[in-house]
């Protein structure tokens, strides 16, 4: 039987938006295809041992939340994260998560805040919050039976960028991305997936909750092939649902 | 001029009520919006002359509102309220506008409140309260809002706008407790005693884990719920203030009421709560720490504590023949995580409505689904169905999906009027079909079953 451990990142602080769905996502699709699932939180304080773990998940906090956090992640976890990324090991960063792997956050009055600097990317202070629904194409994702259209929710005021070492994670179609500019939407480096879609971003992209899973499977069995298929009609429903609406939105704009 | 001005400015809204009220419209909040547009100080000039209770937070503000207002109507003291949860600046306006006459004079002099929390430190420009109660600070609709702690400073700064307001604050909650902080004023906390509640499950949702103060990380000798209990901090030592108004203990949490003894400043009570859920003992707390602070006798407290009738969409119960239909209104991760406690009590076999919206009342992010435990629902085996619906219906089908609610189980319809049928079709006679619907998905499903049952229109 396979064995899948999953971390959560500073679960008890980075947890805004839903977060945990996307853990509840990885696990209950595990476990549907007979896969042992273990889930563990790990916070401040506590030894972080990436090699216990076959995805790690990061999510957003509020403001207050990730200045306590900050000191924690570059003085004692960093170098481990670092580590981690380099070797190809599966993480699913979020929003705040997200900006944190990166160079620096820039705030409104020119104070450039250190991050970790996992990932060749930077964020500055915007002067509006970008919220509302998001689609976007991920090429990435795309397969015979799936045309890699993500949905979800974003809800940032920090515009970030992408040095040359990261990719994209996709196209926007209806929405900000990364900085509401370049047209692009969060980012890949390795088997680090980045995205402004908080919340419930892998319960409706089966697909992409799959990718991961395999990923992290392929990483760790040699024998692992491919996932057994699952009956995803009620997913596929709000996947379509959401989408009609962020269309149907950007529809009625475009004929104003 | 400026009276001109004041007049035309209700007679206006006044008119529009009338109009809005024969179209069977509500009209809780345009009127207001009028008169603001023509009399922009108009909030100022007539609400001075009332003894004005202000009620806000982020979770219990209308129930606490109605367990108040029940206290003066008990005491003999007539008043004015903001009913319908219309509790924006317009919808505040509106109420004072109903009330007054053409010269902004009115025959009543006391005003209970209710204040949407976003809301509050625009009003706390134009109207300063005798006593401000604040409920407590959860994560809600957080797109709205940004994030939790601007709210609270939007409401730290509406009370340094005071100068003789007196707060009534929840002790157990160390966001709601640290509006007390470098502000001179007389304060009554309430709160419910360690001895009478300690969770026995793990609390999952928390909003404030760390000292708001030093950011520490606080210590609990007990908690209630979410971040609520006896919080205390390692290192600066803010911690749980002593309560006037306290829940000593706890003798029975039913399915319809709860059963508990009452501290009010150093007397016990025996009182019971015409709501269940722990929330709703919060909730008559604050409202008891109100009383406190009006001089309403403690007879008269405990007597509306028992009797309030609940607000609009708050456990109302509509006839359907020989079966029930039981609103409760879900906006939040805590909130619902309440209301699913209540809901594990139900016994008989039942059937479950969810209605999601995601209009700009709802909050148009529903994400906050995947913070509420469902996880607990999918352990009943007395619910025979789980109906979802409104605009966000397949969101709402996937979450219990993966609560491991049986898909069988799990029926999606969009179509309200179906919904009723097909849902009170699968309700065994004797037993309710509960509907859980977020605000505006409140409103709309309202109207349908108005259509087919008798109900209160929802401005009375």
């Amino acid at each position: 039987m396979y064995e899948l451990n999953i971390c959560h990142l500073y679960s008890d602080l980075l947890n805004l938006y839903g977060d945990r769905g996307n853990i509840i996502a990885l696990k209950k699709r595990a476990e549907w295809r007979g896969i042992d699932v273990s889930v563990t939180n790990i916070s401040i304080g506590q030894n972080f041992i990436p090699e216990n773990y076959d995805i790690i998940f990061l999510g957003g906090g509020q403001d207050y939340e990730q200045e306590i956090i900050q000191n924690d992640i570059l003085r004692s976890k960093g170098s481990e994260i670092k580590n981690a990324i380099e070797n190809n090991k599966v993480f699913l960063c979020i929003c705040g998560g997200y900006q944190l792997l990166g160079h620096y956050y820039k705030t409104h009055d020119g104070k450039e805040i250190e991050f970790l600097g996992a990932l060749d990317l930077w964020t500055t202070a915007g002067n509006e919050r970008m919220i509302g629904n998001i689609a976007f194409q991920c090429d990435v994702l795309k397969t015979d039976n799936y045309d890699g259209v993500v949905v979800g929710f974003e809800n940032h005021s920090g515009k970030t960028y992408l040095g040359k070492d990261v990719k994209p994670l996709g196209k926007v179609l209806c929405g900000y991305g990364n900085n509401g500019e370049d047209g692009y939407e969060g980012a890949v480096y390795k088997n680090v997936f980045c995205s402004y879609s908080h919340g419930s971003l892998l319960p409706k992209n089966p697909q992409f909750t799959d990718h991961l899973i395999s990923i992290a499977l392929k990483n760790k069995y040699s024998d692992f092939n491919s996932l057994s298929k699952l009956d995803d009609t009620i997913e596929n429903a709000a996947h379509d649902a959401v989408l009609d609406i962020i269309l149907q939105a950007a529809g009625t704009k475009k004929n104003k | 001029m400026k009276k001109i001005r004041l007049f035309t400015a209700i007679l206006t809204a006044k008119l529009t009520i009338k109009i809005l009220r024969i179209l069977k419209r509500g009209g809780t909040t345009l009127p207001g919006k009028i008169a603001m547009k023509l009399c922009p100080d108009i909030l100022n000039k007539i609400a001075g002359s009332f003894k004005v209770i202000m009620v806000t937070g982020t979770n219990g503000k209308t129930t606490t509102t109605r367990i108040i207002a029940q206290m003066l109507k008990q005491s003999g003291t007539e008043f004015i309220t903001n009913k319908s949860g219309a509790n924006l600046v317009s919808g505040i306006i509106t109420t004072f506008i109903e009330n007054v006459s053409l010269t902004g004079h009115s025959k009543y002099s006391t005003a209970l409140l209710e204040i949407d929390e976003a809301a509050f430190r625009k009003v706390s420009l134009s109207i300063e309260p005798d006593i401000l109660v604040v409920t407590n600070f959860f994560r809600d609709q957080l797109d709205r809002y940004g994030e939790l702690y601007t709210t609270l400073k939007g409401v730290k700064s509406g009370i340094s706008n005071f100068k003789n307001t007196k707060l009534v604050l929840n002790a157990d909650d160390s966001l709601c407790a640290s509006l007390a902080h470098d502000v001179d004023k007389e304060t009554v906390y309430y709160g419910i005693s360690s001895e009478a509640y300690n969770a026995p499950d793990e609390i999952y949702n928390s909003d404030a884990v760390f000292c708001i103060h030093c950011k520490t990380k606080y210590e609990y000798s007990s908690r209630v719920y979410g971040h609520l209990g006896w919080f205390s901090c390692p290192n600066c030592g803010y911690r749980r203030p002593a309560t006037q108004i306290t829940c000593t203990s706890i003798e029975e949490l039913s399915d319809s009421y709860s059963i508990l003894t009452l501290d009010i400043s150093g007397k016990a009570y025996k009182a019971k709560v015409n709501l269940p859920g722990l929330y709703n003992i919060y909730n008559s707390l604050a409202a008891a720490a109100c009383g406190y602070l009006l001089n309403l006798s403690n007879e008269v407290i405990i007597d509306a504590i028992g009797s309030f009738e609940c607000g609009f969409g708050r456990m109302e119960s509509i006839d359907a023949g020989n079966k029930a239909i039981k609103l409760i209104l879900v906006k939040n991760p805590t909130g619902f995580d309440q209301v699913i406690s209540y809901l594990k009590t139900i016994k008989k076999p039942s059937v479950f409505a969810f209605i999601i919206n995601d209009k700009l009342a709802d909050g148009t992010d529903i994400s906050w689904l995947w913070d509420v435990e469902f996880e607990k629902l999918s352990k009943m085996d007395n619910i025979l169905y789980f109906f979802t619906s409104g605009i966000r219906a397949e969101d709402m089908a996937v979450r219990l999906k993966y609560a491991s609610v049986d898909t069988e189980l799990i029926v999606i319809e969009k179509d309200y009027d179906k919904l009723i049928e097909r849902a009170l079709e699968k309700t065994p006679e004797g037993s309710s079909l509960y509907i859980l619907p977020t605000y505006t998905a409140m409103l709309e499903i309202r109207k349908t079953l108005s259509n087919r049952f008798a109900l209160k229109e929802f401005w009375k």
